[in-house]
């Protein structure tokens, strides 16, 4: 009874103080709000004392461990050997483990189960060629690009050319129909003038350029790639014409884990390791 | 006297005023639909069909234009898929606004529909709490629920559309766990469930079409967790009583990397698989029942092990075209997949599809278009 006629007597001399100086009163008052929503907030986010925590994260660190789930049918990204799983995705996997501390344990999936098992928390990260789609962005987290498997321009080193509106009124080499002869369809209809010469393959576009019968070829990085590791008289462009990045997915609630591995290919990028990886494949 | 300073706000609300109408205008206009008058498709080979997805489609105007497109391609039907949940989510009551939108441009463009209906809504399921169980989860105490939807959605769309409701696909795929409910396949179960849905869908439509499910083409052992070979599944549907419980069987056949024209092989998937169904159909005496290719294609991922180059898609299409044609057994080649809504989404269905989500007609769109109306091939001699 003493403790609340006590409280009674603050509150009323400070209700006083406040009649007598209001416009004192609600600075301090806005100050004092200010603080609890600010301390509110810092208290509740991801990772502090009240807020939600990342289970995996510590579970992986605990366990040393880090299950990754992908589809070993798409190679030169991910395919079976005698002995075990290999690939640009399967070695980048691993690396992020290493980087992490963990023990990188592949788990291999149809296609069409890889989300599904992100989701039931089967798998910590799935990684096989995806693109960020905005429909599962509710409750996935994409990483940063490690690769883009877009189609890029091959042209003569003696005759370089960059972009492809450089190609106007002159032959663009494709593989019949495939995403480069679509991605050269819808380029006719912004330029003046872009014929388009189709190659059953891909290697036969590049091949077309070699010989002069095309100023350039528009094919994947891959194929791209691969082809000129052995015809040093051509080059790629320095950027792709039509981009398609090729992204890690989490779960969104792993918010520490997404940082960790995100800053793991920044700096795989940033020492060298991450094209190193692709080279040794590609 | 009204005060001067309530002039001044009047203004001010005024300025507002015009200010949110202006910047509304801003926005750009929703796609209006209407229908079209009303469009028959133009065709030289009415086998020609594709299997639509726009069951995860929610923008009406590109509905539309999707069927718009399939019937400027030349394919007289199309299979789509209707689940249950999103018709019957509370029991007992319908609600047919997403397949009455699908249905109704459907028609308008002159289409024949072969819907596929199966999955279940969360009522027919065990609570999660007791079990946790996948969409396609179905005890047999449900089977005559199911039974009810499909005769529903027969009286329905036969009553509003007549025969453009060509038939309905009794469930998918079956001999996959993954498709029944994570148990282990169940031929007699599902035959059971085929019964009692032929008898409500031929109750709401004596001459409605039933199809028994397409089986996925597997070379699963018996005794697999993940699903039958379906050989051996379509034989103990018939050791079940199945002969008479469906009028067309539907089959799914994927060429994968072999040609068209590749010999069938129990232990090989490849296009010509579905003769050993019909060997099978044919030893149970079956041999007048048609069937129906509801999902067929192949894949033109530049990196999947499964898949062929661009050229060899549109050949190995082609020649499989001819050689249903060739076959009295067989009346449609439904391609597996029109469009898919984002392109994205599905990384594998991107490279089966014949549109870009944004509705560019790739290569193999304009062969096939050419191909219906016997037109010059545009892309090969």
């Amino acid at each position: 009874m003493r403790l609340l006629k006590g409280i009674y007597h603050h509150l009323r001399h400070l209700y006083m103080w406040a009649k007598l100086h209001p416009r004192l009163a609600l600075a301090l008052c806005t100050i004092l709000c200010a603080i609890f929503l600010i301390a509110g907030w810092l208290l509740t986010r991801p990772g502090a004392l009240l807020g939600p925590q990342d289970g995996t994260w510590y579970r992986s660190q605990i366990n040393k461990d880090l299950y990754v789930g992908l589809d070993p049918n798409y190679p030169p990204f991910t395919e079976w050997t005698p002995d075990q799983i290999e690939g640009i995705e399967a070695d980048i996997a691993r690396e992020i483990g290493n980087r992490l501390g963990v023990t990188t344990s592949i788990l291999i999936m149809g296609y069409d189960g890889l989300y599904d098992s992100l989701y039931t928390g089967y798998v910590d990260m799935i990684i096989f060629g995806l693109s960020a789609d905005p429909a599962y962005e509710e409750w996935v987290y994409y990483s940063r690009p490690y690769y883009d498997a877009g189609q890029i321009l091959v042209s003569r080193v003696a005759a370089p050319v960059d972009n492809i509106r450089e190609l106007d009124g002159k032959t663009v080499a494709v593989e019949l129909a495939s995403a480069g002869d679509i991605a050269a369809q819808r380029w006719v209809r912004r330029l003046h003038a872009l014929d388009i010469q189709r190659h059953l393959l891909p290697d036969e576009a590049m091949h077309a350029v070699q010989l002069g019968e095309a100023d350039a070829a528009l094919v994947d990085t891959v194929s791209a790639r691969l082809y000129l590791a052995d015809h040093d008289d051509l080059r790629l462009a320095s950027k792709t014409t039509v981009a398609n990045g090729y992204v890690i997915a989490m779960r969104k609630a792993n918010f520490r884990l997404n940082a960790e591995v995100d800053q793991a290919l920044a700096d795989m990028i940033a020492d060298g390791t991450l094209d190193a990886i692709i080279a040794r494949w590609l | 006297m009204i005060p001067k300073r309530l002039y001044t706000y009047a203004g001010w609300l005024l300025r507002v005023a015009l200010i949110v109408l202006f910047v509304r205008d801003l926005a750009p206009i929703k796609p209006r639909v209407h229908l079209d008058l009303p469009q028959t498709v133009v065709t030289e080979h009415p086998a020609v069909c594709v299997h639509t997805r726009l069951t995860d489609e929610v923008e009406e105007w590109k509905i539309q234009r999707t069927l718009q497109m399939v019937r400027e391609m030349g394919a007289a039907t199309i299979v789509e898929y209707f689940p249950w949940p999103y018709a019957e989510r509370n029991r007992g009551t319908y609600n047919w606004t997403h397949a009455d939108r699908i249905m109704r441009h459907a028609a308008n463009q002159g289409l024949t529909v072969i819907a596929r209906l199966d999955r279940s809504p969360a009522w027919a399921r065990p609570p999660i709490q007791e079990k946790v169980t996948t969409l396609t989860y179905l005890e047999e105490e449900y089977f005559d629920e199911f039974a009810a939807f499909v005769g529903a959605f027969v009286n329905r769309y036969s009553t509003l559309y007549g025969d453009q409701l060509r038939g309905v696909i009794i469930w998918n795929e079956p001999n996959l766990s993954l498709e029944w409910g994570g148990r282990a396949p169940d031929p007699e179960a599902y035959t059971e469930l085929l019964r009692q849905a032929y008898a409500a869908a031929h109750a709401a439509n004596p001459d409605i079409t039933v199809f028994g499910a397409a089986l996925a083409p597997t070379t699963e052992a018996e005794d697999s967790s993940a699903g039958m070979n379906e050989i051996d599944y379509l034989t103990r549907m018939y050791a079940a009583g199945a002969a008479g419980t469906f009028d067309v069987l539907a089959v799914h056949t994927y060429g994968f990397t072999q040609p068209a024209t590749t010999d069938p092989d129990p232990d090989v998937i490849n296009f010509r698989r579905i003769e050993l169904l019909r060997e099978v159909m044919i030893a149970h005496g079956d041999g007048d029942t048609p069937m129906t290719i509801t999902e067929s294609g192949w894949n033109d991922d530049p990196r999947w092990t499964n898949a062929v180059r661009p050229v060899q898609r549109i050949t190995y299409t082609l020649a499989a075209f001819q050689m249903v044609e060739a076959w009295p057994w067989v009346d449609h080649l439904c391609l597996w997949i029109f469009r898919q809504p984002a392109d994205h989404r599905n990384r594998r269905d991107m490279y089966y599809s014949l549109v870009s989500s944004d509705f560019y007609a790739k290569p193999i769109y304009e062969v096939i278009q050419a191909y219906a109306h016997d037109w010059e091939n545009p892309y090969l001699p």
